[in-house]
């Protein structure tokens, strides 16, 4: 197949290098002379494949292919008819005319940076040889070689700064996980192609973009996928699964909310590292300020650091993030504090507050919906509704400081509102009986008339017989 | 004799009471219709009692603001920097919308030609009482008005 | 004392009350008769007292008692309907903007308003099984032949006209189900050559808007019981033409049976007890409220209402076996036919008829009662 491929474009290329020849008149004679034979693949034209794999003599590992870098598997078929090699890609895209169209969609084209910006050689050249022959041709570049390649314009501030693009990420990656593993000689880690794209490199801020917010998690489990993998040993467990079965994760992928955090939002883009275990309450606190005071103020903090435990980890996981559901409090506290203890009676009465609050809501909105299909007026029911489900929401930053006397304000409150709401909308509900009454009311005065007019019946019955 | 005429009397009373029970049908009928017809109070209801009448900071002090409200409409005027005070625009006299004269701070009705200062004094003309105030409030730069 | 009477002859000492000196009070009175509400005729020669008197105690047939009081029960459904809708109306707003609100308000802040527009709802429900049940005995007993063509043709449209008009009324209070339900009527109505250009001519379009449910409201407080008042006008004016039905076996002398009176306090129980149980229904068993119409939010289970379930299933139900034209063309022939029947079916009598289409019809019934089943099935436990 690939022998096939290979072989059908080179005699492609030699083909179109023939036809421009043509064109060109004056070289006709030459390039026909230096263009290989149709059955011999050309020596540096590489096989499609190549373009996502590296070279056996590397031996890495290689993450799989990125779903979005599929699109054009058949280079001839996903070349466009009409488009015609652009002027930074010039003459390379005759040949290698797969990726020409992967890096015409990126943003580097748009800037015309071309193909010998990274890979050197001839770009103008009409023959193959020439071509690869051109000044500083590189070829494919090193992997270890890449982050360095990329930072020669990435890390130029004078460079950067019309775009408004940070220039620091170099710096950054060379202290992180993946750039000290890389210098340590593991080929394996992850370089910026593997994250931005090879040819195919879009702008962050693209949807299509692999460094997209919601194309992130994606992008980094093609190596922390996990799942005992071979392929993808980077992560002990399955943290890509675990992510996508968290509140982060399904608030991001499924509910697409923005503003729920990807990987980099807590292991950092560039300079990727785990968070430490006393840190993550500082990861957690950038969104979750207000627990993170209130688990600050706990006896909590002291002692899962002392045991020297992940603060909100704990409790909630890392990547698959959970919330505790107000009635499964005594259950998740149940793994350090056994039930009789009076840590235990705690949690227990924690969960009572706020188990008791909730489900005074529910009835409360139960017997509001009740009474709109009535329908009744119910727009202020529903308004101090919403200010009991405000105040349950409130009781849950503060039970982190495991302290009833912190959560038992808000959740006697969404208790009071919610019963006073049951109560009001109860008795307008049962202040409905008169409609009963009116009903029977109505039958009694309806049979009563019925019976007069049977016994009309009944006389007329009787005089048209005795007339008879 | 006697016995039948008061036969005949009581079947008479009968028969009156016995039309007269058919006959509650006509008026309780009647009366059903009547209190159907008869409007509902469309009295504002809590969430609409409070007005929104903009921000403080666009406007100027001594400066008054015109709020369409239900068929009551509201003058809202800046008194000083921090204070601010609500009249109905609705002459006291015939109902008609008054007008702001910025001139001289007072509110003139184009109907009978009223005026009325900016606290809803009357200064002239046929209306007799002042206009109606409401009270008003700053919440946060937010002209809050109660009716 | 001075005044001496002008007429030179002193007219007969008058029975007549004040009033009905001034007025024909008999006159008005034999409006009942126009509608059938009164199955006889007023002399109108005669004060009303006698004139009623005279009619009342007339024999009537046997055959003129129950069967022909599900059509004057629908009559008088009809006239609470209108009553009741003429109530509504004082208080509804036909806006896209304004119509919930406005049937909300109704409902909750009127006095006896969620009492009128319950028993406004249950009684078109009522009405359109009336109606409905009116053809199938119709039918079943072959009463439209000879002579009572007109009966029975007014009696289909009549089904038909009432269905519009409970069709345009759904949409009235912009609710979420009455706007779908709408959508998905609209959907099989459009189907069907000639009937469906006519009804999107007639409504205005084929969204549905504010202009569209203006239009919606006129049709359904002024056209279409218009017609209907028509249909029912020319109900009872050829039933007194033709008579009432003689009995199957004509050679048999048709029974007399009570005075008319006694027919009349029956007539006046049987609505008396429709109205209680209509009452009954609207306070234990109301319709509940649905949420307000948004046109961009499908509710599940959106379906066509009851009647419209079994042309539905003819339109859907087994997809790829005839073309939506042909099956639209198959309905307008399927109501054609069952409107021209009298023309169809030339078998003589009054009586039970050609057996053949006897039983044919009923066939068509159980048919048309399985693919509203089926119709059900398909919008609405999916
Ligand atoms: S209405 Fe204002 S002065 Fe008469």
């Amino acid at each position: 197949m690939t022998a096939w491929r290979t072989m059908g474009r080179s005699a492609f290329a030699t083909a179109i290098v023939a036809a421009l020849a043509w064109t060109h008149g004056a070289h006709a004679q030459d390039s026909t002379k230096t263009a290989p034979a149709p059955d011999a693949p050309a020596p540096a034209a590489p096989s499609p494949a190549a373009t996502s794999a590296t070279p056996v003599a590397e031996k890495v590992v290689l993450p799989p292919p990125s779903p979005l870098h599929e699109r054009a598997s058949h280079p001839l078929a996903a070349v466009p008819t009409d488009s015609k090699p652009t002027k930074t890609t010039r003459m390379c895209g005759v040949c290698h005319s797969d990726i020409r169209v992967k890096f015409d969609k990126g943003i580097h084209k748009s800037e015309e940076i071309g193909c010998i910006s990274c890979h050197g050689g001839n770009p103008d050249a009409i023959t193959i040889a020439e071509a690869h022959r051109g000044s500083g041709y590189r070829g494919r570049p090193r992997r270890a070689d890449i982050p360095a390649l990329c930072g020669s314009c990435h890390s130029d501030v004078a460079r950067m700064r019309p775009y408004q693009l940070p220039s620091d990420q170099f710096a950054l990656y060379r202290t992180s996980a993946h750039g000290l593993a890389l210098a340590r000689g593991t080929m394996n880690a992850a370089v910026c192609t593997d994250c931005h794209g090879v040819h195919e490199i879009r702008p962050a801020d693209d949807p299509l973009s692999m460094v997209a917010r919601h194309n992130v998690p994606t992008t980094c489990g093609r190596c922390h996928g996990g799942n005992g993998d071979p392929a993808r040993p980077a992560t002990p467990g399955s943290p890509l699964a675990d992510y996508k079965a968290g509140i982060h994760g399904h608030a991001l992928l499924v509910g697409n909310n923005n503003a729920a955090p990807e990987c980099a939002n807590c292991h950092g883009s560039h300079a990727t590292a785990q968070p430490g275990a006393r840190d993550v309450d500082k990861v957690c606190g950038q969104c979750h300020g207000k627990v993170r005071s209130f688990f600050m103020s706990s006896p909590h903090r002291g002692a899962v650091r002392r045991g020297g435990h992940s603060d909100c980890a704990v409790c909630h996981g890392n990547h698959k993030t959970t919330r505790i559901a107000a009635t499964a409090f005594e259950k998740t506290c149940d793994s350090c504090h056994k039930p009789g203890t009076p840590e235990g009676a705690v949690a227990g009465r924690i969960q009572t507050m706020l188990a008791d609050a909730s489900a005074q809501i529910d009835r409360a909105r139960e017997r509001v919906s009740r009474a709109e299909k009535i329908p009744l007026y119910v727009e202020d029911y529903q308004a101090r509704l919403e200010d009991a489900r405000t105040a349950l929401m409130e009781a849950a930053p503060a039970t982190h400081t495991v302290d009833t006397t912190a959560v038992e304000p808000h959740t006697r409150r969404a208790r009071s509102i919610a019963a006073e709401v049951s109560r009001e909308v109860d008795e307008k509900l049962k202040g409905r009986w008169w409609r009963y009454v009116g009903l029977g009311l109505f039958w009694f005065y309806l049979i009563l008339t019925a019976a007069i007019l049977l016994r009309w019946r009944r006389r007329a019955i009787a005089r048209s017989t005795s007339v008879r | 004799m006697a016995d039948e005429t008061a036969d005949q009397e009581r079947r008479g009373f009968l028969k009156w009471l016995t039309a007269g029970f058919l006959a509650l049908w006509a008026p309780a009928a009647g009366i059903m219709t009547a209190s159907f017809l008869k409007p509902p109070e469309h009295g504002p209801r809590v969430g609409e009692r409070m007005i929104r009448a903009g921000t403080l900071s666009s406007l100027a002090i001594g400066e008054s603001r015109f709020v369409r409200h239900g068929l009551e409409p509201i003058f809202v005027v800046r008194l000083a920097d921090q204070q601010v005070m609500a009249v109905s625009a609705v002459c006291t006299h015939m109902q008609c919308i008054l007008h702001w004269n910025r001139d001289n701070s007072t509110f003139l009705c184009p109907c009978h030609d009223g005026v009325f200062d900016k606290t809803g004094n009357v200064l002239s003309g046929p209306p007799k009482k002042p206009l109606r105030q409401y009270s008003a409030e700053i919440r946060s730069d937010e002209i809050v008005v109660f009716t | 004392m001075s005044d001496a009477p002008r007429d030179t002859q002193t007219p007969p000492p008058d029975s007549r009350s004040w009033l009905e000196r001034r007025v024909n009070l008999t006159e008005i009175a034999s409006l009942l008769t126009v509608f059938g509400l009164l199955p006889a005729e007023l002399d109108t020669r005669k004060p009303l007292r006698e004139a009623l008197g005279e009619a009342l105690s007339q024999p009537m047939s046997y055959y003129e008692r129950w069967p022909r009081l599900l059509g004057l029960l629908a009559f008088v459904l009809f006239l609470l309907l209108g009553a009741t809708g003429i109530l509504l109306a004082f208080y509804y707003q036909p806006t896209a903007d304004a119509a919930y609100p406005s049937v909300v308000a109704i409902a909750r802040d009127v006095s006896f308003g969620s009492l009128v527009h319950q028993v406004h709802a249950w009684a078109s429900i009522l009405f359109l099984f009336l109606l409905a049940f009116r053809v199938i005995r119709f039918f079943s007993i072959g009463l439209y032949g000879r002579g009572r063509e007109i009966i029975w043709m007014v009696g289909v449209l009549a089904f038909v006209v009432a269905t519009f008009t409970d069709l345009t009324g759904r949409l009235l209070p912009w609710d979420a189900r009455g706007y779908w339900t709408t959508i998905r009527a609209r959907e099989v109505i459009d189907a069907l050559p000639l009937i469906g250009p006519i009804v999107t001519f007639l409504v205005g379009g084929k969204g549905l808007d504010s202009l569209i449910l203006t239009r919606f409201y006129v049709l359904h407080i002024g056209g279409f019981p218009f017609v209907l008042l028509i249909l029912f006008y020319l109900h009872f004016a050829s039933i007194r033409r033709v008579g009432v039905p003689l009995p199957l076996d004509a050679a048999q002398k048709p029974r007399v049976g009570r005075a008319l009176r006694i027919a009349g306090i029956d007539m006046i129980l049987l609505v008396l007890l429709m109205l209680g149980v209509l009452l009954t229904f609207a306070i234990i068993v109301p319709i509940p409220f649905d949420v307000q119409a948004d046109p961009f939010a499908t509710p599940p289970n959106a379906h066509a209402p009851w009647y419209l379930l079994a042309p539905h299933a003819v339109l859907e139900a087994v997809p790829g076996l005839l073309p939506r034209f042909v099956r639209g063309l198959l309905l307008d022939g399927l109501l054609a036919g069952f409107l021209f029947l009298p023309f169809l079916d030339r078998s003589p009598g009054t009586g039970a008829r050609n057996r053949a289409f006897l039983a044919a019809g009923l066939a068509l019934l159980v048919i048309w009662v399985l693919l509203t089943w089926q119709g059900w099935f398909l919008e609405v436990s999916r």
